[in-house]
Formats: structure tokens, C-alpha cells, sequence
């Protein structure tokens, strides 16, 4: 429900910006309070001075808590009426499916106003008109959401009761009864209302055993389904509630977790090595899993979500460092968890279960051990300081204000806050500068080869040239003996010439 | 605080002849604690094939003398740095197991002030146990036990020797704790049946259990999850 809220106003307050901007030529009665009391709006309080939007709001909320009161009380109305006829099934179904009818009307309502409101909101008189309905107009849309929800859940609880007989009834009986008082308690401070739902869970868990002779391993499957049944019904006037400071909380945690995005995880001490893409995955899902806990209503759900956190929290120091994990492990990756993740409305969260889960669930096993580790977890980030990071005060100081980064001087340790593409970026440009040098290194070598080269051809060509002037070329006339074997014979002329073959007939 | 934690233990025993506790682990970095339980809950040391996922947080159920006992047992970030999240830690607890080691002084000193906080936090409802591990390292033992065990007499705690190499003295740690434990329990029990107006603040501690063996979520007998 609250998610949606946050949502609906987020584009509410986008929708203002655009109008804003869109508005060049702002008068100056524009930027003033539109009640006129003569203190200066805010777009993001529609308009009015923070003083008048309080007001605002709180008749807006007032309606919508009528408006949400009302529809549980007909719910409520039909769901005992549909438990009442569950014997005979037929009529049950047909209660169903006129509910089904009434939902769909109320979904073409509702989609007019939106339309009706985009149209007014161009001129100014009517724009004031619209940002008040808009103000009014997430309650039905929430209610009906969340009443879906509770209606799926009413029904399995009911059908999940028939499988106990005759204790199922006496169970039903008696949730309804409790919702019938915390609904006229609703002035009570949250410990009180809490006082009352742990006495709940214990008076039925006392009569499970002894008055409606439940077998105990049907009693905790019972106590996890009532605790669902009742906690879907009670999140919303229980679950962060005005009367209590846990928003304000909420907000200091989180400027906080904002506030320590430079801890690394050498400087917790982590067991897990990110650089194992199966560590890395691990994280990222332990990371979703706590951000999960604030999207469920039922005290044990969100527990739940803690329990897988802290599971795949184990999974990525098992991986990394091949061994059970001890808490000296778990701790640190938990918080590193935590601030990497910076999960929505932690305080609210903790103090929520805290208050309102069945009691046996948080005390002992093995929930309520990783439910008190993300407390330390949280504690250990609200005190945290330089001793407890190993750090130097003056650097701790810096680091918080923001003057210098321990990225800079750790050349290896990214800040957690930074994402796998960024890092590989990293490793990227630290092989290409490595590559660089080698290529440099190359050109040199090869330029040094060249030379050396020139020099030995050079070298070659003036020992040559040393030994040809050292020892001089001296070619001797020819051998006479060689020549013609009768070129000195002087006679020669005076001899006969050769002989001529003759033919001779005969 | 206290009077929830006593609650847990008496409502445990009105219920029937099974107890449910919780214990913590306390103690520096390299003492072995993990070794320790994981030696008594699985049997298992420095197994390079060993399938556990964690040791922080393990349960094992016994029976004493026709008592059932559930025992959890919550093992503490031991880091200096995380000193002051102890009370979050050992909230509700029965029992606490203090481990140092027989070869290193600050260790002990350690066990020391861990003592004092839990006495000025939980008073002496909680069965404290001091444990001197790894006395397979006896020749290079740092602590004379002679004054380890002055120090625990002092202290209304039960000194132990163990090994969990050797698997020593680690069966008759948490069988004397178990049987300690019972037996505060049960004065608990009588006290609060003087008095029953004790029950309404102390509810958050109740546990629910019957003479039927719980079925437990994780499953098993000494599951580890």
C-alpha cells in the first residue's frame, strides 16, 4: 500500500515540476500559500505553505481512514457471511462475484476523475479544485488494491480453517473479535496496540493447545496463518503509524547509509571476493532480498525476506572462502548488505516486526537469529565511526564531508557503490595502458634493431673495405705455359698444312 | 529483558518435559568457536568436503534423562569493533558458552570482560560457561589453569577444557550447560508458580510447547539450515 503511495505521489510531484516548468511567466501570487495565508507554497505540498498542507493532509488522510474503515467493515460483513454459507458453497460464489461487479464500477469511476482531472487542471481555478481531489483521490484506488489482497488472503485463511473442524470456527471467532477491539484502539499509543496483538498471539496459542486440543505441529502452522490473516488487515494503521517517530527514523538511516557510500569492503573486513562473477551474484541477490522486505505486510513475510538475505549472504562466503560461515563472517557482509543496498524504511520495518510477529517465531530459531543480526547491523551503521573502520579520525572526516575519496588512494578497492560496467570500464582501460607499454616497448626494441642493424652493415662494409686497402687486389699476368700448346712455336708457318680427306673412286 | 527471558524458560517447562534454549557463543576471532560447534553439532573438523552453509547459527536437540531439550545456539561477531552489539545478541539467552584459547593471553582477558557484561546485563539467570580450547596445544599453553579456573569459580562460572580437534570435553560442556539450564528453569518455574501475576509482562518470551516433539521449520536433528 505505501509503495503505491510513494509512487502515486512521486508522479504527482513530477507532474508539478512539468507544469511548472512549462510556466515561464510565474506570477507572484502563484509562488504564495493557495489557502492566502500569506506565507509562500510549495509545489510538492500542492501548492501550500507547509503549514496549511499539514492541515491539508491531515483531513485528506482523516477521509481516507473513514474511507478505509468503511470498506473493511463491509468486507468484513461479507467475509462472515461467505464463511457462514461456506458449507453450502454456491452462495459463497455468487457473493464473490458480485463483489467482482462492485470492484469493476469502481474501476470505471475512478478512471473518469483521473481523466476529468488531467482536462481542469490547465486553468488555474480548476487546477486548485483538481490538486485537492488529487489529494483524496489515492485512497480509493489503494484501498482497493490492498483490499484484494486481503480479500485473496481472508479466503485462504477461511479455507485453511476448514481443515481444523469445529477449532477452526472458535479461531475465526476469535480473530475477528481482536480486529473488532484494535479497531476501537486505534487512540492507543503503537506499544499498546503491540501489547495487545502479543496478547493475542498468546491467549490463542493457549487455547490451540489446551482448550481446542490442537496437535502442536498443527499450532505453529495455525499461529503463522492468524498472524497473516490479522497482520494483512492491521499494516496499515500499524505499520509506521503518525503517532510514532519511526519515518523520521526511517529518513536519518537512510541520509546516513547515503552519507557512508565511500566504505569499502576491505575496510568492514568482508569475506567475499566480488570478483568471483558467482560471489558477485550472490550479493546482488541478497541485495534484492532485504530491499524486498519492505514490499510484504505479514511480519513473518518480511522476515522471511531477511532469512533468504542472509542465506545467499552465506552462499557468497562459502564460495569465496570454500567454509562455514562464522557470525565474524556473517556480520560485516551484512552490513556491507545493508549499505550497499540501502533498504527502504528500515527502522519502520525492524520496529514493525518487533511489535507485531508472533512472538515464538522471533525469540528463538532460526528467523529471530538473522532478524537480531540486521539489528546489530543497523545499530552498527547508526554508530559507526573511524575506530570501527580502522581508519584514521582526519581521513574518516574527509571521507564523510567528502573532500577525498578512498578510491584515489586505493587504486585497487572500487567503492561498493560502484557498478560492474564501471569496474570492468576499469579493468579495461588498466590492460589497454598496460598494452600501451608494450606496444612502446615494441617500437623501441624494433628502432633499436634498426640501428643496431645500419651499424653492423655499416661495420661490415669498413671491415671490408679495411682489409681490401690492407690487402690490395694484384692480378697476375697469365700463365704462358696455359696458353696454346704451340703458340711459341715459331716454326709453325713453315709446316704442311693439315691433311685433307680424299675420296678416292674405286 | 530478564524477567522475559525467565518466562521462556518456565513457560518451556509448564508445558510439558521439553525446553527450549537459546545459547551464545562468545569469543574472539581465532579461538575456535566455530570449530567448537560445529565439532558437537555435525561432528565435523576442518573438513574440506563439508556441505554446512554456516556455523552462525545451529540448533541440536537432545534428551536428557527423558527431558527434551532444543537447544539454539547463536554464534557473535567476535571483532572488537562490533564490542557493544553484544547485549542485542545475548537478549534471552539461557546460556552463554565464553571460549578463549589455552595458547593466548588476550583471549582470556577477553572471556574476562565479557563476563562482567553479562553479569551487569543478565544477572546470574544466565549459565555461564568458560571454556579453555585447543588443549592439544599444551605445550604452548598461556593460560595456567590453575587461574582460569580461580577466575571462573569467581565468577559463578563453570570451567570446561576442550579440543575441538580431538573432539575433548565437548559432549560434557553442553550436557552439564543443558542440565544447568533445566535446573534454572525449573527454580523459575516454582518462583513464578508463587507468583502468577509475573505472566502477563513477561509473555514475549513464551514459547509454545507441548509433550509432542515440535516439528521444527528447518527440519532435522541438528540442522544448520
Amino acid at each position: 500500500v505505501f509503495l503505491s503511495l510513494t509512487l502515486f505521489s512521486f508522479n504527482r510531484k513530477k507532474m508539478n515540476l512539468k507544469s511548472e516548468r512549462r510556466g515561464i511567466h510565474v506570477d507572484q501570487s502563484e509562488l504564495l500559500c493557495k489557502k492566502g495565508c500569506g506565507y509562500y507554497g510549495n509545489p510538492a505540498w500542492q501548492g501550500f505553505c507547509s503549514k496549511c498542507w499539514r492541515e491539508e493532509y491531515h483531513k485528506a488522510r482523516q477521509k481516507q481512514i473513514q474511507e478505509d474503515w468503511e470498506l473493511a467493515e463491509r468486507l468484513q460483513r461479507e467475509e462472515e457471511e461467505a464463511y457462514a454459507s461456506s458449507q453450502s458453497t454456491q452462495g459463497a460464489q455468487s457473493l464473490t462475484f458480485s463483489k467482482f461487479e462492485e470492484k469493476k464500477t469502481n474501476e470505471k469511476t475512478r478512471k473518469v476523475t483521473t481523466v476529468k482531472k488531467f482536462f481542469t487542471a490547465s486553468s488555474r481555478t480548476g487546477a486548485k479544485k483538481a490538486e485537492i481531489q488529487e489529494a483524496k483521490a489515492p485512497s480509493p484506488s489503494i484501498n482497493r488494491q490492498a483490499s484484494i489482497e486481503t480479500d485473496r488472503v481472508s479466503k485462504e485463511f477461511i479455507e485453511f480453517l476448514k481443515t481444523y473442524q469445529k477449532p477452526g470456527q472458535d479461531i475465526y471467532k476469535q480473530c475477528k473479535l481482536f480486529l473488532d477491539t484494535m479497531n476501537h484502539k486505534r487512540d492507543l499509543s503503537i506499544e499498546e496496540q503491540s501489547e495487545c496483538a502479543q496478547d493475542f498471539y498468546q491467549n490463542v496459542a493457549e487455547k490451540l493447545q489446551t482448550r481446542w486440543k490442537v496437535p502442536p505441529e498443527k499450532v505453529e502452522k495455525a499461529m503463522d496463518q492468524i498472524e497473516k490473516y490479522i497482520m494483512t488487515r492491521q499494516y496499515k494503521y500499524v505499520f509506521c503509524p503518525e503517532t510514532t517517530d519511526d519515518e523520521k527514523k526511517d529518513l536519518a538511516v537512510q541520509k546516513r547509509i547515503r552519507a557512508l557510500h565511500w566504505v569499502t569492503p576491505q575496510m568492514l573486513c568482508v569475506p567475499v571476493n566480488e570478483e568471483i562473477p558467482e560471489v558477485s551474484d550472490m550479493v546482488v541477490k541478497a541485495i534484492t532480498d532485504i530491499i524486498e522486505m519492505d514490499s510484504k505486510r505479514v511480519p513473518r513475510d518480511k522476515l522471511a525476506c531477511i532469512t533468504k538475505c542472509s542465506k545467499h549472504i552465506f552462499n557468497a562466503i562459502k564460495i569465496t572462502k570454500n567454509e562455514p560461515a562464522s557470525a565474524d563472517d556473517f556480520l560485516p557482509t551484512l552490513i556491507y548488505i545493508v549499505l550497499k543496498g540501502n533498504p527502504p524504511r528500515l527502522q519502520s520495518n525492524i520496529q514493525y516486526i518487533t511489535r507485531f510477529c508472533n512472538p515464538s517465531r522471533l525469540m528463538t530459531g532460526e528467523d529471530g537469529y538473522y532478524f537480531t543480526n540486521l539489528c546489530c547491523a543497523v545499530a552498527f551503521i547508526e554508530k559507526l565511526d573511524a575506530q570501527s573502520l580502522n581508519l584514521s579520525q582526519e581521513d574518516f572526516d574527509r571521507f564523510m564531508t567528502g573532500q577525498a575519496s578512498p578510491k584515489k588512494q586505493e587504486s585497487d578497492s572500487f567503492s561498493p557503490d560502484v557498478c560492474l560496467g564501471v569496474k570492468q570500464m576499469y579493468k579495461n582501460l588498466d590492460l589497454l595502458s598496460q598494452l600501451n607499454e608494450r606496444q612502446e616497448r615494441i617500437v623501441n626494441e624494433a628502432k633499436k634493431l634498426e640501428k643496431d642493424l645500419i651499424d653492423w652493415t655499416d661495420g661490415v662494409t669498413k671491415e671490408v673495405q679495411d682489409i681490401v686497402e690492407k690487402y690490395p687486389l694484384e692480378i697476375e699476368p697469365k700463365n704462358q705455359a696455359l696458353a696454346a700448346i704451340d703458340s711459341e712455336n715459331v716454326e709453325n708457318d713453315k709446316l704442311p698444312p693439315p691433311l685433307q680427306p680424299q675420296v678416292y673412286a674405286g | 529483558g530478564g524477567g522475559a527471558r525467565m518466562a521462556a524458560a518456565a513457560g518451556a517447562a509448564a508445558g510439558g518435559r521439553s525446553f527450549s534454549f537459546k545459547v551464545v557463543l562468545l569469543g574472539e576471532g581465532c579461538v575456535g568457536k566455530t570449530s567448537l560447534v560445529l565439532r558437537y553439532c555435525e561432528n565435523k573438523f576442518n573438513d574440506k568436503h563439508i556441505t554446512t552453509l554456516q556455523a552462525s547459527f545451529l540448533t541440536k536437540k537432545l534428551n536428557i534423562g527423558g527431558k527434551r531439550v532444543n537447544l539454539a545456539i547463536w554464534d557473535t561477531a567476535g571483532q572488537e569493533r562490533f564490542h557493544a552489539l553484544g547485549p542485542i545478541y545475548y537478549r534471552d539467552s539461557n546460556g552463554a558458552i565464553l571460549v578463549y584459547d589455552i595458547t593466548d593471553e588476550d583471549s582470556f582477558q577477553k572471556v574476562k570482560n565479557w563476563v562482567k557484561e553479562l553479569r551487569k546485563m543478565l544477572g546470574n539467570e544466565i549459565c555461564l560457561c568458560i571454556v579453555g580450547n585447543k588443549i592439544d596445544l599444551e605445550k604452548e599453553r598461556h593460560v595456567s589453569v590453575q587461574e582460569a579456573e580461580t577466575y571462573a569459580e569467581s565468577v559463578g562460572a563453570k570451567h570446561y577444557h576442550t579440543s575441538a580437534k580431538q573432539n575433548k570435553g565437548i559432549e560434557e560442556l553442553f550436557l552439564d550447560l543443558c542440565k544447568r539450564m533445566i535446573e534454572t528453569a525449573q527454580v523459575d518455574e516454582r518462583a513464578r508458580g508463587n507468583g502468577s501475576s509475573q505472566s502477563g509482562t513477561a509473555r514475549r518470551g513464551v514459547q509454545i510447547i507441548d509433550d509432542e516433539p515440535q516439528v521444527q521449520s528447518s527440519g532435522g536433528c541438528c540442522s544448520s539450515g
